[in-house]
């Protein structure tokens, strides 16, 4: 009897914090929509004190950031996937694994710290920077974090190619390239592309490391392309100023609405990931 | 010849994942040892007035050590029964379609963003009960955050189990108690532990949500009860990189660093060594 009480609780209280959570979160932002309509998701100006909500700098240096990293962690992360499942001899696999596990271990904060300490000192000497705080110091650091997820669901996309299809490969007299780059990857892909799908989604919502190294300044860069000047994301945007914002103001529900964006985004992209696709003939 | 170049552009590419994370560890290790001296922890007497006032407190970093495990501790001990409860009406009731509804769930609330579940702590917890900045809406906020991973991890734990021992114990006339505590848990228990392992060291490592909701700089010392405020880990390493100048300050943040990592290093091996016994079964 307690057993199936207890289900029914743990059931009712998980039910009740997700609506909960998709409740306030709409309800703290619904009074900024109300207001000020769906306009300020493309204004380019964010004065707080002017009542002026652009979301659009935030927005353009959040896809910069991931944009950076994804560049950067989906080939390391793939390559070091492929080196450790197809090329290296099994005792190696955990040191590889190790050093994945190590890369995912560390905090997002001391992540900041490293790159406050690291990066933008070599950034502002290498470039000639005034300083180092930028959307390029930003993205660097979210491809760092973001290679172990992209990594692991490779390795596991690599481990789980039927036998059958190496086989056949070999049997035709197919080289290791040609094997890698016709048979193996081709299977391996719709994985790949969902870990791509979440480590975006992860990249998106990282907050404190991005925070020390972007800058925190709310314009569009100039030119819009210029990525070596301070910037700002969604995330860091809602960490800088939650703190001062008083509760109920318009940029208090600004800032649930900036919330509220990345939440939507976010879902959607491990929708996508999730969703089963078609795979590929056999044949 | 074209496949020998194919193999060492992709080492070549492969060795940043190899190379950086033991390049920040040995860089954490050569910026946080040093401090790691007597009166940092707050063990020796003597007085270090000459460090900016929220450095000079006579127990060292003991607080913010104490209040991080606490957070930790008090978030998974409100996650665990719940994703426990979940997983078991996950096996015992749910028919096929909820079941599928329930990991669609779970996988949807995996990806939100930490920080807002902060977000979400702060406006019910913070303001609307008014609780304040408090252990209690750090610790609720953190169990939301671990409960689908720690749920996700137990339902996989469970459906390891071989289904013949499920439906030969069904067939003795077992009640689902009996099944649960002497088929399902010697079965299972040492992935549970794994799971509880890496639900702690996630919540160690989380700063954005108890920024606004748990957490406050100085001031607090030891938390008194559930509703004071405490100081951890994470933000104070926060603090002290914005403050980035002070050669001291960030002397003493890596140090706090390197206490930290090692504190979820330390987690994540014991579940890694957990789950290779369990493995090993």
């Amino acid at each position: 009897m307690w057993l199936r009480s207890w289900i029914i609780f743990s059931v009712i209280i998980s039910a009740a914090l997700i609506v909960l959570f998709v409740g306030f979160l709409a309800n703290a932002s619904l009074p900024f929509f109300a207001d000020y309509g769906l306009s300020p998701i493309i204004g380019s100006e964010w004065y707080p004190y002017e009542d002026l909500y652009g979301f659009l700098p935030a927005l353009l240096g959040s896809a910069w950031a991931i944009l950076i990293a994804l560049a950067i962690a989906l080939p390391c992360g793939l390559a070091t996937a492929i080196v450790s499942v197809e090329l290296l001899p099994q005792r190696y696999q955990s040191a590889v694994n190790l050093c994945i596990d190590i890369l995912a271990g560390i905090p997002s904060v001391v992540y900041g710290l490293l790159g406050i300490a690291l990066l933008l000192p070599w950034l502002e000497s290498n470039l000639d920077l005034l300083s180092g705080h930028s959307l390029l110091a930003a993205g660097l650091l979210l491809s760092v974090m973001i290679l172990p997820t992209i990594t692991r669901l490779s390795q596991d996309a690599l481990h789980d190619i039927d036998i059958s299809y190496r086989e056949a490969a070999n049997n035709l007299g197919l080289n290791w390239s040609q094997q890698l780059i016709s048979v193996l990857l081709p299977q391996a892909w719709p994985s790949i592309r969902s870990a791509s799908l979440l480590a975006t989604g992860r990249g998106l919502g990282e907050t404190i490391a991005v925070m020390l190294v972007v800058g925190s300044i709310d314009r569009i860069p100039e030119p819009w392309y210029n990525l070596l000047a301070p910037a700002q994301t969604i995330t860091s945007r809602i960490g800088r100023e939650m703190g001062e914002a008083s509760v109920g103001s318009s940029q208090w529900s600004a800032l649930m609405a900036c919330g509220l964006v990345l939440t939507l985004a976010v879902t959607l992209l491990s929708l996508i990931a999730h969703t089963p696709h078609k795979r590929m003939a056999h044949g | 010849m074209a496949n020998r170049v194919n193999k060492i552009v992709l080492c070549l590419l492969a060795l940043p994942a190899l190379l950086v994370p033991l390049l920040c560890l040995s860089y954490l290790l050569m910026r946080g040892l040093p401090g790691l001296d007597s009166s940092f922890f707050g063990l020796s007497t003597l007085e270090q007035n000459r460090d900016g006032a929220s450095l000079s407190n006579q127990h060292g970093i003991v607080p913010q050590i104490v209040g991080s495990v606490l957070l930790s501790a008090l978030a998974c001990s409100i996650a665990m029964p719940l994703a426990l409860g979940l997983s078991l009406f996950h096996q015992l009731y749910a028919g096929r379609h909820s079941r599928s509804f329930m990991a669609h769930i779970l996988t949807t609330f995996q990806s939100i963003p930490p920080l807002v579940y902060g977000l979400c702590g702060l406006v019910v917890f913070v303001h609307l009960l008014k609780w304040g900045i408090s252990l209690a809406a750090g610790a609720i906020v953190l169990a939301m955050i671990v409960l689908p991973v720690l749920t996700l991890n137990t339902i996989h734990a469970l459906e390891r189990i071989p289904l013949a021992l499920t439906e030969s114990a069904r067939s003795l006339g077992m009640s689902a108690g009996q099944i649960i505590w002497h088929v399902w848990r010697p079965k299972a228990w040492r992935s549970l532990l794994t799971g509880l392992f890496l639900a702690l060291a996630r919540t160690l490592s989380e700063t954005a949500p108890i920024l606004f909701t748990a957490t406050v700089f100085s001031g607090v010392i030891w938390p008194d009860s559930l509703l004071s405020p405490v100081t951890s880990l994470q933000t104070h390493i926060f603090y002290l990189a914005q403050e980035a100048v002070d050669e001291r300050i960030l002397a003493h943040a890596w140090s706090s660093a390197l206490i930290l990592v090692t504190l979820v290093i330390m987690f994540s091996v014991i579940a890694h060594f957990l789950n290779r016994h369990s493995a090993k079964q």
